[in-house]
């Protein structure tokens, strides 16, 4: 057991972070207000290696482990207070990138992933596929195997990046009449005839992440778009969207919970009630003590879960499941304390602390919602299966 | 970072294991009912080398890392909290100040049977007056002739109506030309007129000697009388709050074990209770919660054992241990049902044993302010806080709303 926080992690951490602060934050507010999407600060992310940070450096990518990415994102989100571009970017660089690397045709990887690390295409991914064979049938798509071509048809909503996305990691259903669902993976572009992008109403929480509904109205798409083993996406594509979820999607809320509470200490430092400031109440002061334990509780459940990944053939589900519902829980109370010291001061509409409570709704609900994750963990202790 | 563990290290955890739950655990109850530690328990403690654990090979100990000591904690506090504390508080409060802030030619004589177990230590610190306000304490160490005496009392020591030697926190009389910190460490040989003990009768650790120490002009050799900077108290208080979070974490993880046998085992409506998602939640949080603090608190022993203070984050962890297994121990009854409510039984021990640690070496309350303070959010405790009166918004006109409301729209 070795707790040492390594100089190539401190570096990672640090210049994520001191980038972010200086070519993402300032535009924050007002890309959350105008729920804007700006491709040039995308292409800068990617110039720093940061959504293809996992990827193999003959892709274009870094190479970092999952703790370095962990880490890395990390210092991406305290620097950016930017919850939405942090889940774009994981989305595209993980969630959509990762199966491809380790599970795609060779045709495959070579058309992709160089592309995905270079900011040039954007990969898209429904947030409903985390839920694997547990998706509502009215949110699952079909694929119909006809000759070379597969036919599908069906939705996704709240697919991440699906406006500006060149292409899309799609589950769909291949054997109706089998039980648990026999589920393929695709991989489809933007421009298959076929294949429609609508917008939803505006969404409250991740302003930043662009998402769109994709409709698949008899899209057909060629054999070669298969991702993986025909009918094994539950067992192939689902545990790497998970483990990825619950570890390095999850890490930029550790920097934002970091911010949050430096932000609010300096609030309670700088803001005075009754001619004392803020610091000096016993309430606050407790506030911002749990505030600070929870950022550092949330470091060390979430490096075991990545180093897990790293080092282990067969890492704990629960531990990672255990990872996320910590630090959702964790980044929401953070988030909701921090909106308390700031006062009517928090209520600033688009503004960090207000906008950081917002989407920190997005944590619990989503990709394994809490009790989805509770139960995870307590099948794992009672055996349950 | 890595967070695997060592082969040695898991064969030395085992064995430990293995001997603690089969005997001193067995005697758990007993233990805490009859508020005692068996002598074969002790007998136990000696033979583990547990005692030597915490001490490096120059002083007579086995110089393991700081994560083989937090786990090696847990192991003895899982199987009996009041003997854990009892054991924990003598080697590792009494016997590291000792060590630490007196000097190895003159203090051995005092560590050589602390570390073998043939004596036991304390280390007093609060009085009656208040718990973390020191600025009360009223024990007072002073010179006479070539010797000190030590007058006052401490209250709510553990091991204080059994042990034989005290580290005691006490304050320092002036002396003409010296440069007095004001405060000293005393180590007070507690088999002497001038010493009484009395008991108190605690909630939880019951099987853990409690009381208080009477000093009456207590005799002290000159050499073990150590003046120390107030902040340097600090010190000692951090490897107390580290070894009460292991209390803490061992407390939930017991909870959590007996927990998980009683849902798969215990049938209602037809299926065991584990099928409950309402116990699935519970169980989910016991787990994940314990895992967090634990993992803190292993980063917490590692710096200690490399020699750094992390004061801080003790500080920190302390105050969030000892809360998260009070939480695990109300699931855990709340899961037991009746069994939970039940004396004699397991989990209606750790229900009183978790928040003694919530209190025991400073409450919560006190310890947040510590960590706003490292947060760079100053205040003084002691400063006046009357801050509500003079804005009007607490005047109470004494008389009801409504009579009020008539007469101004009248």
């Amino acid at each position: 057991m070795d707790f040492t926080f390594s100089e190539k992690l401190a570096q990672l951490r640090d210049d994520a972070r001191s980038f972010a602060e200086r070519e993402v934050e300032p535009s924050a507010a007002s890309r959350d207000q105008g729920r804007r999407w700006e491709p040039e600060l995308f292409t800068k992310l990617a110039e720093r290696g940061i959504p293809g940070a996992l990827l193999p450096r003959e892709q274009g990518g870094r190479e970092l482990s999952a703790l370095e990415t962990c880490v890395l994102l990390e210092g991406f989100g305290e620097g950016s207070g930017d919850a939405g571009l942090s889940l774009a970017a994981g989305v595209h660089g993980l969630l959509c990138a990762v199966p491809i690397w380790k599970l795609g045709t060779e045709a495959q990887k070579q058309r992709y992933l160089r592309r995905m690390a270079s900011g040039e295409w954007v990969g898209g991914l429904s947030l409903f596929e985390l839920e694997g064979g547990a998706a509502a049938p009215n949110l699952t798509a079909r694929a119909a195997k006809q000759g070379r071509r597969w036919l599908l048809h069906g939705a996704k909503a709240h697919v991440i990046n699906a406006p500006v996305a060149h292409h899309f990691l799609v589950m769909a259903v291949t054997d109706p009449s089998a039980s648990p669902a026999r589920l393929s993976a695709f991989l489809i572009e933007r421009d298959t005839p076929g294949l429609r992008i609508r917008t939803p109403a505006e969404p409250m929480s991740m302003r930043t992440c662009p998402s769109a509904e994709l409709l698949l109205e008899g899209c057909e798409v060629p054999e070669e778009a298969l991702l993986g083993t025909e009918g094994a996406a539950l067992s192939e594509v689902l545990p790497l969207l998970l483990a990825l979820e619950r570890t390095c999607l999850a890490a930029p809320w550790l920097g934002l919970m970091r911010a949050l509470t430096e932000r609010t200490a300096r609030q309670a430092r700088e803001q005075e009630l009754f001619s004392r400031p803020l610091a000096r109440f016993q309430s606050v002061r407790a506030m911002l003590a749990d505030m600070k334990t929870r950022c550092e509780l949330s470091g060390d459940i979430l490096y075991r879960a990545a180093w897990q990944l790293d080092h282990l053939t067969r890492p704990p589900r629960r531990d990672a499941a255990g990872a996320k519902l910590f630090i959702s829980t964790s980044a929401q109370q953070v988030a909701r304390d921090a909106m308390q010291v700031h006062g009517l001061y928090g209520l600033a509409p688009h503004h960090f602390v207000e906008r950081a409570h917002r989407d920190s709704m997005f944590l619990t609900v989503t990709g394994g919602g809490s009790e989805v994750l509770r139960s995870i963990i307590a099948g794992s202790l009672l055996n349950l299966g | 970072m890595d967070f695997s563990l060592g082969k040695a290290q898991m064969q030395l955890i085992e064995e430990l294991d293995r001997r603690f739950q089969e005997g001193i655990a067995r005697r758990a109850v007993d233990a805490d009912r009859e508020e005692r530690i068996p002598p074969e328990s002790w007998r136990d403690i000696v033979e583990s080398g547990y005692l030597r654990l915490f001490h490096p090979k120059e002083i007579g100990g086995l110089g393991v890392d700081g994560v083989t000591q937090a786990m090696a904690m847990e192991s003895l506090a899982r199987a009996c909290g009041g003997t854990y504390w009892s054991a924990t508080m003598s080697t590792l409060l009494c016997g590291k100040l000792i060590s630490t802030f007196g000097s190895l030619e003159r203090h051995r004589r005092l560590l050589d049977p602390i570390l073998s177990g043939e004596q036991l230590g304390c280390f007093a610190v609060v009085e009656r007056t208040s718990g973390s306000d020191a600025g009360t304490y009223r024990t007072l160490v002073r010179q006479k002739g070539d010797e000190y005496v030590i007058s006052g009392q401490k209250a709510r020591i553990t091991n204080a109506p059994a042990a034989d030697i005290a580290v005691v926190l006490s304050r320092l009389e002036d002396t003409p030309g010296g440069d007095n910190p004001g405060w000293c460490f005393a180590f007070v040989d507690l088999r002497q007129e001038g010493v009484r003990r009395f008991k108190l009768p605690s909630m939880g650790l019951r099987a853990m000697p409690w009381g208080g120490l009477i000093f009456e002009d207590a005799r002290i050799p000159k050499h073990d009388v150590i003046p120390v900077p107030f902040k340097e108290f600090a010190e000692g208080m951090a490897w107390g709050w580290l070894f009460i979070s292991i209390s803490s974490i061992a407390i939930a993880e017991s909870a959590l074990t007996a927990s998980i046998q009683h849902a798969s085992e215990q049938l209602s409506f037809g299926r065991p209770l584990g099928h409950m998602q309402g116990i699935q939640a519970m169980l989910a949080d016991m787990r994940t919660e314990i895992d967090a603090a634990r993992l803190m608190a292993w980063r917490a022993a590692w710096h200690r054992g490399e020699g750094r203070s992390a004061r801080e984050l003790i500080a920190m962890l302390k105050a969030h241990a000892t809360e998260m297994a009070v939480r695990v121990t109300q699931w855990a009854v709340q899961i037991h049902g009746s069994w939970g409510l039940t004396r004699d039984l397991l989990i209606e021990r750790l229900y009183r044993d978790a928040p003694m640690n919530v209190i025991g070496g400073f409450a919560s309350n006190r310890l947040r302010e510590l960590v706003a303070d490292s947060m760079g959010l100053d205040s003084s405790p002691y400063e006046p806080f009357d801050w509500l009166a003079p804005t009007g918004l607490a005047h109470d006109p004494g008389e009801p709303p409504a009579a009020s409301l008539a007469r101004v729209s009248g």
